[in-house]
């Protein structure tokens, strides 16, 4: 290649970008006639979507086209509630918005399947239930999460632990949605999640996820089997703060010997995680761990410490005036401030 | 009669070489930019759905963590209500905004204090990163979401280190002061640390220019096309910057810098790279790189990803004089930062930030003004002499115009295929015939003003000169 060859190079490859952007603004030109068009059709089709649809309507609504129908219902459905809802998906059905969703959900871009298994979460019927099944295997990571956390929150989710095998959560899947998903499954089978907890073979993050996701179910005898995952954890393992908060969430005094033992943790996460389940069961047997971590290195374990400890109620308290009186210029700081900031005299 | 002047062999030997200098040079840029336009339409095609912020509460709001957003204030008396207004109102589950009053020499804190009803507090805070001492912390129990810090004068970093140390949400969102943020900016961009928690150490969004746009209540409400060249240019030339480079980095894994008018960290990982240095004008461009040494230093997996999602609206300069320092301070803030981390330069610890990301700093930033500046003078003066032959005065000409104009106008037919963010197709036509005529005069000012860091750089000039301010036109 000759350097007039770059010359006629950079000049055609000018002339096609100038070209291509030409044409792109005469499309956009047209699109933009069409865009009236559109939303004079869209005017048209809302209230039909929104009421009870005769079969005449119907007929219109399929030959509307189902570009205009179908974004109309994507845009719609986030926005509707309650009866409004059931019946917004009722018409939407019939007039053949799923079959459309199911297309694109299959066959579209990776944006388009995405957004065809958010909305098909909607639609309760058979066949979506299937297309979104068959979306868990689909070969983007995004669309295989969407699709799941679909079916979960409609309760057509598949059991768990397939999930856990078909989405490859814990290994190749890390999303924090993990935890949403296994939340929603929790909310009718809370049984298969928590085999998720008991599961030897379980990567250790799903288990940490189905953990937070039992937080809340006030299922205490849920306490023991994490304080022993606890117990049992390195002192590096990354899913120990998240047990740790969940025993915090608990808030039952049976966690009291997996949190001792890591409040002297060599981890400075793992340390401020078990000073903060301290606090939040109240475990005032801690309050001598909890007031020496007052002078901990690193801060935030100072300020879970502190935080802990006027959580603990009067006892709590004293230790702290006591600290910010006497020991280490640190330990008084952290005290003093605490207090302070709790609006509790020292 | 008179004879022509011969020039001995080794003169034309000089100038071929000198012309080959900057031809290679272009080229090498070129390559850059053509492998940054594949990788940013692979981007752009990969990209997260665009969802509407319903959807993304619902999915997000659960697992999304805290975030503190850090605003620094340094003479804002005017605007800082309605700013601060405007943050306090952001869509996202769990944040607190940080307002840190740098000493200034106006009403600003008389301001917040007047109109939040802020009192001051005692804060329990971290002392980890450096900055100038803190004088007092503000807040009123019936804003919870919103704390004062005041402290003495120390410039924008030093501001940012103070919030660092005063935040407490896991993450943090330095914005500037004259950013302003979409409702949902927060939750769109902490996306990837939802979707990927264990890696992700920072994210960057898009930033757009609000000149034209018709502006209320601290939002955007009407994207419009501003009717000033020097605000269109740079329309053009942040399309580039983040549409094309940032992105097309950000998949490669090798973005260099964050904007300092956005972006979201991670708290503690920022405290253990020493947060923000004083020393450069180049703050955000240098965390970013701190970041990315020192966890490849601790060989630890990570990710900083940029965002094509427009996030922030900011004010371009419409006046030359303003212009010329801003990218003058740019230069110097890029040069300052790749001169302190010259080692991570190809070399293999670092991996693709050593060699994609200072590789193409080196050539486009560091290199690349120079030799282009020296090609505008030598080049043509070379081929009316003689020493040069037509061929290399094409080549030239290729890779500073044509080529240009190739890169711009592909940007934005980038743009309008994937996003379509310009309303009206008159807006394209106007950004088109823009992409041409910036490569004729703007370009050469441009890396003038390159070359004017480059010699700050070297005489050691510290600071940020005068900043002007016009103020967003508000409706």
């Amino acid at each position: 290649m000759t350097l007039t060859h770059l010359w006629t190079i950079s000049l055609l490859l000018a002339a096609l970008a100038l070209s291509i952007m030409t044409g792109l603004i005469v499309a956009r030109v047209i699109a933009g006639q069409r865009q009236r068009h559109v939303q004079a059709q869209r005017g048209k089709l809302l209230p039909l979507l929104l009421g009870s649809a005769s079969d005449e309507e119907l007929t219109e609504l399929r030959r509307s086209g189902p570009d205009i129908l179908g974004s109309l219902v994507t845009e719609l459905i986030e926005l509707v509630r309650g009866d409004e809802r059931a019946q917004f998906v009722a018409t939407a059905t019939r007039a053949g918005v799923t079959s459309a969703l199911r297309r694109q959900l299959a066959s579209g871009s990776t944006q388009s399947r995405a957004v065809a298994a958010e909305v098909l979460g909607n639609f309760p019927d058979e066949l979506c239930t299937a297309a979104l099944e068959e979306a868990l295997d689909d070969r983007d990571a995004r669309v295989r999460l969407t699709s799941a956390l679909s079916l979960a929150s409609s309760d057509r989710s598949p059991p768990p632990r397939l999930l856990v095998e078909r989405l490859g959560l814990g290994i190749h899947e890390h999303s924090m949605l993990i935890v949403t998903l296994l939340s929603e499954i929790a909310r009718q089978r809370p049984d298969e999640v928590r085999a998720l907890i008991e599961g030897d073979d379980v990567p250790a993050p799903v288990r940490a996820a189905a953990i937070e996701a039992l937080s809340n179910s006030g299922d205490y005898s849920l306490v023991g089997v994490i304080s022993r995952l606890t117990l049992a954890a390195g002192d590096h393992s990354p899913e120990l703060p998240r047990y740790l908060r969940a025993l915090g969430a608990f808030q039952h005094p049976a966690a009291l010997r997996a949190i001792r033992l890591h409040l002297a943790s060599p981890t400075w996460w793992v340390r401020a995680a078990a000073a903060e389940a301290a606090g939040r069961i109240g475990l005032a047997e801690t309050n001598l761990e909890l007031r020496q971590l007052l002078d901990d290195n690193d801060w935030w374990v100072r300020f879970r410490a502190g935080e802990a400890l006027t959580r603990l109620g009067e006892s709590g308290r004293t230790l702290l005036a006591e600290a910010s009186r006497c020991g280490t210029v640190r330990a008084q700081a952290a005290a003093r401030l605490t207090l302070a900031e709790q609006a509790l005299a020292a | 009669m008179t004879q022509a002047f011969e020039w001995q062999p080794w003169a034309f030997t000089l100038a071929t070489a000198t012309a080959w200098i900057v031809i290679a040079t272009g080229l090498l840029q070129i390559a850059f930019y053509l492998v940054q336009l594949v990788y940013a339409a692979i981007g752009l095609a990969k990209r997260p759905q665009v969802v509407r912020s319903s959807v993304l509460w619902r999915r997000y709001a659960d697992q999304a963590p805290p975030i503190a957003v850090l605003a620094p204030a340094f003479n804002e008396e005017v605007t800082i209500v309605e700013s601060i207004n405007s943050l306090l109102a952001l869509h996202y589950p769990e944040f607190e905004v940080i307002v840190i009053n740098d000493g200034s020499k106006d009403g600003t804190l008389q301001r917040l204090i007047d109109h939040f009803g802020v009192a001051r507090v005692d804060r329990f805070h971290e002392l980890t990163v450096a900055h100038q001492p803190i004088r007092g912390i503000y807040a009123n129990p019936r804003l919870p979401r919103l704390l004062v810090v005041d402290k003495e004068n120390g410039g924008k970093s030093d501001a940012l280190n103070a919030g660092i140390n005063v935040a407490r949400a896991p993450l943090f969102c330095s914005i500037d002061a004259d950013s302003l943020l979409e409702s949902d900016a927060l939750l769109r961009t902490v996306r990837p640390f939802v979707d990927e928690p264990d890696k992700m150490v920072a994210v960057g969004g898009t930033i757009r220019l609000a000149n034209g746009s018709r502006i209320a209540s601290g939002r955007v409400e009407n994207v419009r096309l501003p009717r000033n060249f020097l605000a269109l240019v740079q329309i053009v030339e942040y399309l580039r910057a983040f549409l094309m480079a940032r992105l097309a980095l950000s998949q490669m894994q090798a973005l260099t810098v964050i904007s300092g008018a956005f972006g979201l960290f991670r708290r503690r990982l920022a405290l253990e790279v020493g947060g923000y240095s004083h020393n450069t004008v180049g703050e955000d461009m240098e965390l970013v790189i701190k970041l990315h040494r020192y966890m490849r230093d601790h060989k630890r997996p990570y990710r900083i990803e940029f965002i094509p999602d427009p996030v922030c609206w900011t004010e371009a300069p419409e006046d030359l004089a303003v212009l010329g320092r801003q990218r003058a301070r740019w230069q110097r803030g890029t040069l300052e930062t790749f001169s302190k981390h010259k080692d991570m330069l190809f070399n293999p610890c670092y991996g693709r930030i050593g060699f994609i990301g200072f590789g193409q700093v080196l050539v486009v930033d560091v290199l690349g003004p120079l030799v282009e500046v020296a090609g505008y003078v030598l080049v043509p003066l070379l081929w009316a002499i003689g020493l040069l032959s037509i061929e290399y005065l094409l080549a030239f000409l290729a890779i500073t115009f044509t080529f240009g104009v190739f890169i711009s106008v592909a940007t934005l037919i980038l743009e309008e295929v994937e996003l379509r963010r310009f309303p009206h197709a008159r807006d394209l036509a106007v950004l088109t015939l823009v992409s041409v005529a910036e490569n004729f005069g703007y370009r050469q000012l441009s890396n003038f003003w390159r070359l004017r860091g480059l010699w700050q750089y070297l005489r050691k000039q510290k600071g940020w000169g005068q900043m002007t301010r016009k103020g967003f036109q508000t409706a």
